[in-house]
């Protein structure tokens, strides 16, 4: 469903993604680790055509993301770092905008609408400007316009942040489902344990470069500690450990 | 007290870290605006030696004449110092953006609200005090007053113009606390916008230019009283002017009292309003702060847009958009204090219109000629607040529109739909009312209105066109795009259109005249034919090269 073969974004002399060759399966859920400034979202932006590679290439769902963005962005559905969305559209509207931009059928909207602002407790918030919305409420949101298209490949970016642990819950759970059904999720987290609970596969990046990529005891082999979680795992693999001398000075 | 002295380091830190910032085209720009700044003000200090110099010359009242002029300008800075002011401080008041962190900070309160406030006195009034410089230089040249003159002054414009911003600042004060919600600063917005709007339209009204006219002279005689009375007497606009006034006289005493009042009433009234910001300003803000509920309910209904388009079997996700924009557009309040503000542009360019001093057919048909250019420049330079930042506007949310099926094509098609009616129909009401208020005859008010009907054309797809060539997604308001290289170079492009377009027009405009004047055959065709072809050409190039271009930028665009 998507595959990167030695994707390379340079901006100027940086080099934000280095040669990144992956393959994501048909219900899959693949969790995209690493520390902040690593390239995460340039590689979410690339495969989503925001941005365009320097060289490599990168298929989504069998589409390439350069000669057929528009099949591509068909196909996919992102949630960003960061839900902006426009302050002066009711959560309704905003639903309705994102609805008729994929072209989803009017008699569906109708019905699914509400629906999913019940399901995401934005209800009674669904005739209110968006400008009013909490952080975690737009993220819902956001959410909410993803899932009204049932998309068979999500790329999300921190998908998680902001929400409240009664709708991470139940994030997480539509994320099974989803993937349960066949589609593939390509989610980048900074959360270690919902990676861990939640992924099927996990590939870890540090400056530009996937340093490591597989399930979570292939990964406890790779970095030879057997009985170790991912936190340790991960931070044994980006160098995590080095602040310890600067907490003693605290 | 030291907090406060911090609060005024952090400003001089930014002054100090934004000018050290600059780079070279930012500088090139800075010095550029500051000499196109510098000539009007030039050009604005000819103006007021012309009119104060005839004001002086009027045989018995010419100096009540200059005074009064004086005492007139004065008040009108005062009120629009205090609008201004009040507007002002409605931002920096309760939504700067640093304000949540600095009222978590251990700062008293009052330091806090005297920063702002000084902020406020600022923001509302260096405009206003850079335009007042030309007139007390041509004041002083006129009445050949000495340098010491301009200290005088220069000593009490301070506090005169913290007097008019205080009057803001402290309606602002007790409105919030008695209203304290976000609501009141749309209202404060709606209302101070309509006040500038009827204050502009009402001293076009007065007919100043009156004044300076001989077949005035008589009525001014009459009212020989009414100019020596004072105007508005207990403002200190009033003060200032009799401040001045005792000062060319040499009476001291009057020049004291009346600089005790300007600058005893500033520290005075500052003072109170410390006090009363220790009482009232925390309730204010803290109202600011919480949300309004709008209550619309889910409304699921197709927009008109989207029903109309499906009817017309046009491109859907254009209506999309179109129905997005206008919703954005229109519950913003900030964009109706600007269409009340054009409203009176409008009834101001037409009552101007309306009193030029023409005589014949052929000169009031003539002037209805060039006055496509001017109403041009005013679409160009709506087009430049207006249509050039519509694609930047997308903002941060253009992450929707870049990760949709959708081609950059279309997102520029609807900026383009979405502005161009709007201005057509203002280029023709400013056009075709100028025509009838001329009395210009069929052929001169068709040509003008089918032309300005042509360039709003021309200029909104130019607008869209930078606007996707110098795309600014990440700012904090609309001033930054437009003040931007592109919005810079778009305005330049625009001007250079509608003077070309008006020199293309003239070769066949002259041979109407010719005809009109009684020449036997004036009319050469194939100039005509060259001309309507060259017309045809710029317009098309006009439209299309930036459009051309801007859609391959952002089509590439990966960040500002």
């Amino acid at each position: 469903m998507i595959k990167t073969e030695n994707l390379t974004k340079r901006f100027g002399r940086l080099v934000a993604v280095d040669r990144l060759s992956l393959e994501v399966a048909p219900g899959e859920i693949f969790g995209f680790l690493g520390p902040n400034g690593a390239g995460k979202t340039t590689t979410v932006k690339m495969l989503t055509g925001i941005l365009r590679p320097t060289s490599g290439r990168a298929w989504v769902g069998g589409h390439d993301v350069v000669a057929e963005t528009l099949e591509v962005k068909k196909r996919l559905a992102l949630v960003p770092d960061e839900p902006f969305v426009y302050p002066k559209l009711t959560g309704a509207e905003f639903l309705r905008f994102m609805a008729d931009l994929y072209q989803i059928p009017w008699e569906t909207q109708k019905k699914k609408i509400p629906e999913l602002l019940e399901m995401f407790e934005l209800l009674d918030w669904g005739g209110e400007l968006l400008e009013s919305y909490s952080h975690g409420m737009r993220q819902k949101l956001v959410l909410a316009g993803v899932l009204l298209r049932e998309p068979k490949i999500l790329i999300l970016d921190e998908p998680m942040v902001g929400l409240d642990p009664k709708s991470a819950r139940m994030v997480k759970e539509i994320f099974k489902t989803l993937s349960r059904r066949g589609a593939t999720l390509f989610m980048c987290t900074h959360i270690l344990e919902i990676a861990e609970k939640l992924c099927h596969r996990v590939g870890i990046m540090i400056q530009g470069r996937l340093i490591a990529l597989g399930t979570v005891q292939e990964l406890q082999r790779q970095a030879a500690q057997e009985d170790r979680n991912l936190e340790d795992i991960f931070l044994s693999l980006t160098g995590g450990h080095e602040y310890s001398a600067l907490l003693k000075n605290l | 007290m030291r907090a406060f002295w911090i609060l005024l380091y952090r400003r001089w830190l930014s002054l100090k870290n934004s000018l050290v910032s600059q780079d070279f085209w930012a500088w090139t720009k800075k010095i550029f605006f500051g000499l196109a700044g510098l000539a009007i003000l030039v050009g604005l200090y000819f103006g007021f030696v012309r009119v104060l110099n005839y004001l002086e010359g009027v045989s018995l009242i010419g100096s009540l004449l200059s005074w009064k002029l004086t005492a007139m300008t004065l008040l009108t800075t005062f009120s629009m110092v205090a609008i201004s002011g009040l507007i002002t401080a409605m931002t920096t008041l309760y939504y700067s953006y640093d304000l949540r962190f600095l009222m978590s900070a251990p700062v008293p309160t009052r330091f806090l609200f005297l920063d702002k406030s000084l902020e406020t006195a600022f923001y509302s009034s260096w405009t206003l005090a850079l335009v007042i410089f030309p007139y007390i230089l041509a004041l002083g040249n006129i009445k050949s007053l000495p340098f010491s003159f301009y200290f005088v002054f220069s000593g009490l414009f301070v506090p005169f113009l913290a007097l008019g911003a205080a009057f803001g600042i402290g309606l602002s004060l007790a409105l919030m606390y008695f209203f304290p919600s976000s609501k009141t600063r749309d209202v404060i917005w709606i209302f101070s916008s309509l006040a500038f709007a009827c204050v502009y339209v009402l001293i076009r009204y007065s007919q100043p230019e009156k004044l300076i006219r001989p077949d005035a002279l008589e009525v001014v005689a009459d009212y020989l009283n009414y100019l020596q009375a004072p105007t508005a007497a207990y403002l200190p606009s009033w003060w200032l002017t009799k401040a001045l006034m005792a000062y060319t006289s040499g009476n001291w005493a009057m020049v004291w009292r009346q600089a005790g009042l300007i600058v005893g009433g500033a520290v005075f009234v500052y003072l109170l309003l410390v006090w009363a910001a220790g009482r009232f300003y925390v309730t204010g803000f803290s109202g600011s702060q919480e949300g309004v509920r709008w209550e619309r309910g889910l409304q699921l209904r197709p927009s008109w847009e989207q029903r109309g388009f499906k009817c017309l079997n046009l491109p859907r996700e254009i209506s999309v958009f179109l129905s997005k924009d206008r919703k954005t557009f229109f519950r913003d309040v900030k964009h109706w204090s600007q269409l009340l503000l054009i409203m009176a542009l409008v009834l101001v360019y037409l009552f101007s219109i309306r009193q030029l001093p023409l005589e014949t057919p052929d000169l009031k048909s003539f002037v209805s000629f060039l006055n496509i250019g001017i109403a041009g420049f005013v679409i160009a330079a709506l087009s430049l607040r207006f249509t050039f930042p519509a694609i930047s506007l997308e903002g941060k949310s253009y992450w929707i529109f870049k990760s949709a099926p959708l081609n950059v094509r279309s997102l520029m098609r609807e900026k383009f739909l979405f502005s161009v009616f709007p201005t057509m129909f203002l280029g023709t009401v400013l056009v075709g009312f100028s025509n009838h208020l001329l009395g210009a005859d069929v052929f001169i008010s068709s040509v003008s209105v089918a032309t300005i009907l042509l360039c709003t054309w021309t200029l909104c797809g130019m607008g869209v066109g930078f606007g996707a060539l110098f795309p600014r997604f990440h700012v904090e308001n609309v001033h930054q795009i437009e003040s931007s290289a592109g919005g810079f170079l778009y305005m330049a492009c625009a001007l250079g259109y509608l003077t070309l377009t008006v020199a293309v027009e003239a070769g066949p405009i002259r041979m109407y005249f010719m005809e009109r004047m009684g020449r036997a055959h004036p009319w050469n065709w194939n100039w005509i034919i060259f001309c309507v072809g060259t017309l045809l050409l710029l317009n098309a190039a006009a439209f299309y090269v930036p459009g051309v271009l801007g859609r391959r930028v952002l089509e590439n665009y990966e960040g500002d």
